[in-house]
């Protein structure tokens, strides 16, 4: 009771931040009901997809500063438990993505143990080098499609199936992921002020100052990279669902690991508000430029260039993200 | 016995190749720890290079080696001016990904100005000729010449780096830049120096690379992922342990053929629907893992 009190309690928070978080939950309550494109509801999506996955990574990138580039490993075992279950034994969606949180967190525990006793960059290469080895192997298993990868084909159930999942309108599926975009936010808000997000904190300002004020420091990374885990894992689950076709090239390269932090980055790790203003920015930039640019003849690659230029305008300009500019101007203002 | 062998002497060959490749990437962390994961572009722009200047002058693939180097220093440099010098005093992040922004940036050019095709090497002195080494071992030339061409670029930048004054201000840069500042050498210069050597270095690895090795844009991801774990393997900045390092990791990628070889031989048919090979870059990431966790400083590191 007192940890649902707590995760609802923005009380800390500015007021006008709080003014403009609910208004702009307002207008994504009512975005489907204006009239609006099927590609902009997809991008939508898209964009609840991947701010969920960034508020995972700002768990343990951003409060606890272990810049974690394997994530995509973990929207990999979330979306193919989903699927094996669905097309092999008709699991419904909301039995199989505990499932898959359990393998992956599972999984995040038998490496986050090595891991963890890594640091900086060798941290960093190290987890792309676990996402790369699960994604060789999905790539030649037999059992989960290999390469070619699995497919749900919707005609064999009867839409709308809220309990496997299966939609034909986007708007469906807008709606669930709106409820768990607002379930991952109040977990998040909990998860900052426990015990462990204090804890976190210490660690990425100074990990000897935190040992010795008697914090297990591996065991809390190894938890928080847990956490991480789970949010990434139920949203790839959810996004088997949604795009009914995974094959290891999507869910689980390194494009996908990369864009997870980058959007966090962006928007400012280790700030609540940080992974969903920054996938607010990108993901609309992203698959706009490529609506643009990318069909046009002679311009392959275009799009890319663009997003190219602006990662590395961020990261040389401003690598504390937007959230970093905010505070900047609050600061000089309190002086 | 003699396809072992033989994948032995193929491992070790390509082994000297990719020396070269994470020559310069171990030069750049160790002169400034920072991790590049434009690396692999570098590559594929030396590659390109080779490949077009053949073709439109009509020579050999291996005569324009001086022109590639010359690329990959100029690359090395404009990328070091233009953009990293920026993000250097950034946190580890904006680095990281910065670079992984840089990598994006060169690969589309190459989509844009090049296209998506795989282009190979058809004509040249070295094309479809092969040693024959004993044994019934069977070398290609162009591996061959690549190793060996290798192996003496790789002896070229190692005596840069320990014998001359410019080499000393630049491993005085890698082991303290604040004492080096002191004694009156330019960091700045010697950084944009690393990047320089370190982009020549890998495109000339492209340009020995593409004589048996077909080029597209998106080529490079796989040689940066091999140049980490060499890296790591052979420590962090150490040059010596890069080369140890690549030839394990060399021996790595070619064993898995002779286990297949194996398993067709002996009949193991509970093998037959794994074959090894589909693994031969799994067991690089593997090797590093487990190197990083159990010796993080790598077989001959001495930063960390």
């Amino acid at each position: 009771m007192e940890a649902l009190k707590n995760a609802f309690d923005f009380s800390d928070q500015p007021r006008l931040d709080l003014t403009i978080a609910a208004g702009v939950a307002l207008f994504l309550l009512t975005f489907p009901l204006l009239p609006v494109s099927a590609f902009a509801l997809a991008t939508m999506i898209q964009f609840f997809i991947f701010s969920l996955y960034g508020m995972g990574w700002n768990t343990i990138g951003g409060y606890g500063g272990q810049v974690d580039l394997g994530k995509a490993q973990y929207v990999g075992i979330g979306a193919y438990t989903t699927t094996i279950l669905l097309i092999r034994w008709d699991i419904p969606f909301w039995f199989s993505m505990p499932i898959g949180v359990v393998l992956a967190v599972t999984w995040s525990f038998i490496i986050g143990y090595p891991l963890f006793r890594l640091k900086g960059h060798y941290f960093a290469i190290a987890t792309i080098a676990t996402s790369l080895v699960l994604k060789d192997i999905f790539e030649v298993w037999e059992f989960v499609g290999a390469a070619r990868g699995l497919e749900i084909s919707p005609i064999e159930y009867t839409p709308p199936d809220f309990l496997r999942l299966i939609f034909k309108e986007d708007i469906y599926y807008y709606y669930v992921l709106f409820v768990f975009f607002l379930v991952g936010i109040l977990y998040l808000n909990w998860f900052r002020k426990s015990r462990l997000g204090y804890q976190l904190r210490a660690i990425k300002d100074n990990e000897d100052v935190a040992r010795s004020l008697g914090i297990n420091v591996h065991w809390a990374k190894i938890k928080t990279y847990a956490i991480a885990t789970a949010y990434v894992s139920v949203v790839g689950s959810f996004h088997a669902c949604y795009i009914k076709a995974i094959e290891p090239e999507d869910t689980m390269s390194l494009d996908i690991s990369i864009l997870i932090a980058l959007m966090a980055m962006l928007g400012g790790a280790g700030s609540l508000w940080g992974p969903i203003i920054g996938a607010g920015i990108l993901i609309p930039l992203k698959s706009y430029l490529k609506e643009w640019l990318g069909g046009v003849a002679g311009l392959t690659g275009m799009d890319l260039i663009l997003y190219a230029v602006i990662i590395m305008v961020i990261s040389a300009k401003e690598p504390r993200g937007v959230w970093g500019i905010v505070e900047r101007v609050r600061r000089r203002k309190q002086t | 016995m003699e396809i072992l062998a033989s994948s032995i002497v193929a491992g070790l060959l390509f082994g000297m190749v990719l020396a070269l490749v994470a020559l310069g990437l171990t030069i750049i962390f160790g002169v400034m720890d920072i991790i590049n994961f434009a690396h692999g572009e570098f590559l594929m722009f030396g590659m390109y290079t080779a490949l077009l200047t053949s073709q439109a002058l009509g020579i050999d693939p291996l005569l324009t080696l001086p022109l590639a180097a010359l690329v990959g220093f100029l690359l090395g440099i404009v990328c070091y001016r233009g953009f990293i010098t920026y993000i250097l005093r950034g946190p580890m992040i904006a680095q990281l990904l910065g670079t992984f922004g840089l990598m994006l940036l060169l690969r589309n050019i190459a989509l844009l100005v090049f296209g998506s095709e795989d282009r190979a090497v058809h004509q040249g002195l070295l094309v479809d000729k092969s040693f024959e080494m004993g044994l019934g071992i069977i070398v290609p030339a162009t591996k061959l010449a690549g190793a060996g061409l290798s192996v003496v670029a790789f002896i070229g930048v190692w005596l840069l780096m320990t014998k001359t004054r410019m080499g000393k201000a630049l491993t005085a840069t890698a082991l303290n830049p604040q004492g080096a500042r002191y004694m009156g050498i330019s960091t700045e210069k010697m950084n944009a120096l690393a990047w320089g050597i370190g982009g020549a270095s890998v495109t000339v690895a492209g340009a020995l690379i593409v004589n048996f090795w077909p080029v597209n844009p998106y080529v490079g991801l796989l040689f940066t992922m091999i140049a980490f774990a060499i890296v790591a393997l052979g420590g962090f900045g150490s040059v010596p342990g890069a080369f140890a390092a690549a030839l394990v990791v060399g021996l790595i990628t070619e064993i898995p053929g002779f286990w297949d070889f194996l398993t067709y031989t002996l009949e193991m048919d509970w093998m037959y629907d794994v074959p090894m090979t589909s693994f031969k870059y799994m067991w690089i990431y593997v090797a590093y893992f487990i190197i990083m966790v159990v010796r993080p400083r790598g077989l001959f590191g001495w930063k960390h």
